[in-house]
């Protein structure tokens, strides 16, 4: 069955000049156990999705439209106070862009794990919380006892651990990762990317990793969409999605990663800057960017067609 | 660095603090032209002849030299006393004594409730940030903040005292009849009744400046990602609020409210001038206006410098003990 089921999912913000149409029309699903990687440039996106699914976007953002069916309950629906008991840290939990500030400089890691248990499963004694805590800790690979600590007193690799461990605090099925491993050193990068997927693999977690760097998702996730502007233009398996990218966009973000094994050349980049997202191209937002425009694309939006098997892209092209 | 070493070293500054305070004050009034006894003898006109002012100066040790007046300064200082008033002949530290206190009533009460509404303001118009009531908020401070205060002041009077005679225009307490004894709730009101004007007067001047720095220092902490954090934990927005948002956002403002409080004992002047308040304001502006009262003035300076050494001192002790990073940093 699946897990996440999010359909036609849309957000604006509102700002005095308008509505910033930040996500528009997202569909996608996870399984339980299951990768997904949310790639596309900065502002695209991604984060809003991140946010919309937990509902905590702030206060001029809105969902719009859409349905964000976990376990065939709509999250959009739902209350405020259902969303803090059923939903947030629940069954889905977040962690953030290196975590440099993602836990409260002035309580102990500890206590504030310790919060989130006793939040969510009343009756358990602080005594019993802080036991979890320090199990907590040694699965993301963290002395115990470091617990008692600041935030201030971590390293950035070990802040991102400890966050992980708060995260998993309350057994959520779905880890939204924002950006894991921005900011952290390659080294570091790599074994916060490895501990998520042996988590991933042990817990049966789904994970769903935002990012902007390719190779991280290409290593770590067994699905990928591509946003643009706030769209989904291509989503299927990581493999396929690399092997055979169908959207010129996914073709150019792909082109526009060098390869260590192939001969030197330019770096290739997309000419142009994605739209104002307050007054976004009627047809495809990637249109005035593209090299394949054609008439149709700056007319109608084109919609997620399934192109080959789990292999969906947005593009007039592939209509042909 | 644990918390012990971190007061003992607070502690250092403060006394270090302390005596440069007391070096500066001595200095300023050594290079005073004319000495008190020179004032004195002024005041006199003449009435009085060279060997007299001779044998005042040597009474008061002011032809010692510098060094040894200075030394002499220090422990007087340090030791709170103050001497005594050239006219009177009364200890000055009696002479403050009333005037500090309803400097106290007056400047507490319009300190703390300014204090208590602008935060509580300021909170609500960074959380409506953008909103109405931010708007008017935010706009009304500023137009309360930059009118100057006796201005303010003289529209309070103006409205309050003269057009509508709710209250008295100035003053501290009535002119209770020669022998009359007013019961102390009678006593209590009569005095309730002539704080409320300057109390008013300071209490729209300052709670702007309340509303806008508790309004930004909140700003600034309610978009980190601890506060996302905090709301995807599943907390409520209360929660939210005041225990991850507030207690950050509070540390700027802790200084503040320690620095008001010190500045508390050396009165309002202005405002306290215009309603004719008997308070450290006026007093200070007594000392300087028509004659100079230099002894007053000295023990006005230092008390209030000192008072802010220990304001700073306790600000600094609620930074190690609500912030763990400068306990340890």
């Amino acid at each position: 069955m699946t897990l996440l089921s999010v359909q036609n999912l849309t957000t604006y913000y509102q700002i005095r000049r308008g509505f910033v149409r930040a996500v528009e029309d997202v569909s996608f699903s996870l399984e339980r156990g299951e990768a997904m990687g949310l790639a596309g440039e900065s502002g695209c996106g991604k984060t809003t999705v991140a946010l919309s699914l937990l509902k905590i976007l702030p206060p001029n953002g809105k969902i719009v439209r859409g349905k964000i069916l976990l376990n065939d309950l709509d999250v959009v629906k739902l209350s405020e106070s259902e969303l803090r008991e059923k939903i947030r840290w629940k069954a889905i939990s977040l962690i953030f862009q290196g975590a440099m500030n993602a836990m409260n400089p002035m309580y102990k890691v500890e206590d504030q794990i310790v919060e989130a248990i006793r939040l969510h499963e009343k009756g358990v004694t602080k005594k019993e919380a802080k036991d979890r805590v320090a199990k907590l800790f040694e699965m993301v690979g963290l002395e115990p006892e470091r617990a008692k600590g600041y935030p201030h007193e971590f390293s950035g690799g070990m802040r991102q651990r400890a966050m992980i461990a708060m995260a998993l605090a309350c057994n959520p099925s779905i880890l939204i990762a924002d950006e894991p491993s921005t900011a952290l050193d390659v080294i570091v990068q790599a074994q916060v990317l490895k501990l998520l997927d042996e988590l991933k693999r042990k817990l049966n977690l789904a994970i769903i990793m935002i990012s902007h760097d390719l190779s991280i998702i290409s290593e770590t996730c067994d699905k990928l969409a591509i946003m643009y502007a706030g769209r989904i233009v291509e989503v299927g398996d990581v493999l396929s999605v690399f092997k055979k990218p169908l959207h010129p966009y996914t073709q150019g973000l792909i082109a526009a990663f060098p390869s260590i094994y192939a001969p030197k050349q330019e770096m290739s980049a997309i000419p142009g800057s994605p739209p104002n997202l307050l007054n976004p191209p009627k047809g495809c937002r990637f249109a005035p960017r593209c090299n394949y425009s054609m008439d149709i694309c700056l007319k109608e939006s084109p919609s997620l067609i399934e192109a080959d098997k789990n292999h969906f892209v947005a593009c007039h092209l592939v209509h042909k | 660095m644990g918390l012990r070493a971190y007061v003992a070293r607070r502690i250092v500054y403060s006394i270090i603090l302390i005596w440069a305070v007391i070096t500066i004050n001595f200095l300023i009034f050594s290079m005073l032209p004319g000495d008190p006894i020179a004032q004195y003898v002024a005041s006199l006109k003449g009435r009085i002849d060279k060997e007299r002012y001779e044998q005042l100066r040597h009474d008061f040790g002011l032809d010692q030299p510098l060094h040894v007046r200075y030394l002499h300064s220090l422990i007087s200082l340090l030791t709170f006393n103050f001497g005594r008033e050239a006219g009177s002949g009364e200890p000055v530290l009696n002479v403050m004594r009333e005037p500090m206190l309803n400097t106290i009533i007056l400047m507490g009460t319009a300190e703390v409730l300014s204090i208590i509404v602008g935060i509580l303001l300021g909170v609500i118009a960074a959380y409506k940030r953008d909103g109405i009531i931010d708007t008017v908020l935010t706009t009304g401070s500023l137009v309360t903040y930059s009118v100057p205060i006796f201005f303010v002041g003289w529209i309070v009077i103006l409205i309050f005292a003269i057009q509508l005679h709710w209250f008295p225009a100035g003053g501290w307490i009535p002119d209770w009849p020669r022998g009359y004894v007013p019961t102390s709730f009678e006593y209590v009101l009569a005095r309730l009744r002539y704080i409320v004007l300057p109390t008013f007067t300071l209490f729209l001047f300052t709670v702007g400046g309340w509303i806008l720095l508790t309004r930004a220092c909140v700003l600034e902490t309610i978009n980190e990602d601890y506060v996302v954090t905090a709301r995807a934990k599943g907390l409520k927005e209360r929660t939210v609020l005041y225990k991850h948002v507030l207690k950050n956002a509070s540390l700027p403002l802790i200084t503040s409210v320690a620095l008001a409080f010190a500045s508390l004992v050396g009165g309002a002047i202005i405002t306290e001038t215009l309603f004719s308040y008997n308070g450290m304001g006026l007093l200070t502006w007594h000392a300087i206006y028509p004659v100079p009262n230099l002894p007053l003035l000295q023990a006005i300076f230092y008390i209030s410098a000192l008072l802010v050494i220990i304001a700073n001192f306790i600000a600094d002790l609620l930074y190690g003990i609500i912030d763990p990073r400068i306990r340890y940093g």
